[in-house]
């Protein structure tokens, strides 16, 4: 499958100018309905959206994949709604955090899933099954975060989103966003670094 | 400012979020302060790290195919809900529509009775299966189901289309708001059973949704037929 859009997806926001042509006509082609030109958007970034499910999870591939489908689906649903107030790639991270942050919210026993940090036995199982070969310590060190933290750090140092910018998404002040980043980062270095 | 003060900024020191004045006096004291040299130096590394991380990750190669169903499906309900608000209101159909009404409607109410005198509990028993009325076991059997459905709730949702204009504006706009939700509970089920084709649970509840709604238009429609 060709690639479609080879800039970066970070959360930044860009305006729809700055996307490449070929992904400006895929957006447009599928909002008038066309599956084949959002299968070109798919196969453009789902590789990002799934590395950030994937995190945003805690490791968990199941888990990762289904949110990551489920973010596709909406999105096609909501492709009209998409305007080009920001790059397609920021628009399509907006709604997996915001699709699993809506899965949390609505299935309460997904929160006492969270592990623990002394609990490890599931991290290497998490790790062997998303199919990831490098930095297996940091990406396990990551999933054994709690689930407030994981997502600070995640969405600040690994996908470089603003404090202010995390806050508004997660509904929450940006001294919080700080406090939980503070944290994981500390976690991480007793971790990794002892 | 004190070292307690200073430790606090440092992990805003390290990714340059402080004020000019704050970076330099943070700065002053690291460069004096063992404990915070080390502690930036550790923070520098766990963001290094976080930086290095791939940026993409293959998803699993059926995960298309599963997204592209769930899409498919969507196109389908829209095109026949489409189909189905258009092709009636046009003239020459109401006339052919009222001897098919006759005809399907009647089949829809005989199929639907055979279920629910079968069974006992309307909304349970009342099934538009023109099989057994059991729930399907297996998305084949549910598939085939599934098409009975959606074909009986077209009948009865054309025999209501014809008459709206008996209903009170506000039964029609809750029976529309009650239709809307059965439909996003289709959706959702529809869409977790394309994850899961093989979860009976999931054929179970689609089923039961299904024989919601028909058993709502049916129960509408005789209310109008009544009135």
């Amino acid at each position: 499958m060709s690639a479609v859009v080879s800039d970066s997806i970070g959360p930044n926001p860009s305006t729809m100018g700055e996307e490449k042509a070929a992904a400006l006509d895929s957006i447009r082609r599928a909002q008038s309905g066309d599956v084949d030109a959002f299968e070109l958007l798919y196969r453009e970034y789902a590789g990002r959206v799934y590395a950030l499910c994937l995190r945003l999870k805690g490791g968990d591939s199941a888990d990762a994949t289904d949110l990551m489908q489920d973010v596709f689906v909406k999105a096609w649903r909501r492709l009209e709604t998409f305007r080009g107030d920001c790059a397609f790639s920021s628009w399509l991270h907006r709604l997996a955090v915001n699709t699993m942050l809506e899965n949390v919210r609505s299935d309460i026993r997904r929160i006492a899933r969270v592990l623990p940090m002394d609990d490890t036995s599931r991290l290497a199982g998490a790790a062997r099954s998303s199919g990831i070969d490098l930095k297996m310590d940091m990406e396990d060190a990551i999933a054994s975060l709690p689930r407030g933290a994981r997502l600070a750090f995640v969405l600040h140092d690994v996908e470089g989103y603003q404090h202010q910018e995390i806050a508004e998404q997660l509904s929450v002040s940006v001294g919080t966003v700080k406090a939980q980043l503070h944290r994981a980062r500390r976690l991480l270095r007793e971790r990794l670094e002892r | 400012m004190t070292h307690d003060v200073i430790r606090h900024l440092l992990d805003d020191y390290v990714t340059g979020e402080l004020t000019e004045d704050a970076r330099a006096l943070v700065a002053d004291h690291v460069a004096t302060c063992a404990i915070c040299a080390a502690e930036v130096e550790s923070l520098n590394r766990i963001i290094a790290r976080a930086a290095e991380l791939p940026k993409s990750i293959d998803p699993p190669a059926e995960a298309w195919s599963n997204i592209r169903a769930a899409i498919e499906r969507d196109k389908e309900a829209v095109t026949a809900h489409r189909v189905s608000a258009g092709v009636w209101r046009r003239p020459y159909m109401l006339a052919a529509a009222a001897v098919l009404l006759v005809i399907l409607s009647s089949g829809a109410t005989a199929i639907y009775m055979r279920g629910r005198t079968s069974g006992g509990d309307s909304s349970r028993s009342a099934t538009l299966n023109a099989g057994n009325g059991a729930t399907p076991a297996s998305l084949a059997a549910f598939t085939i189901e599934e098409n009975n459905y959606l074909r009986n709730v077209a009948v009865l949702q054309d025999l209501l289309d014809q008459q709206e204009a008996s209903l009170a504006p506000e039964t029609v706009a809750q029976l529309k708001a009650s239709l809307r939700t059965i439909d996003e509970a289709i959706l959702e089920a529809r869409n977790a059973l394309a994850r899961d084709p093989a979860n009976k649970m999931l054929i179970e509840m689609l089923s039961g949704t299904y024989r919601q709604k028909v058993d709502l238009l049916r129960r509408t429609a005789e209310m109008t037929r009544g009135s």
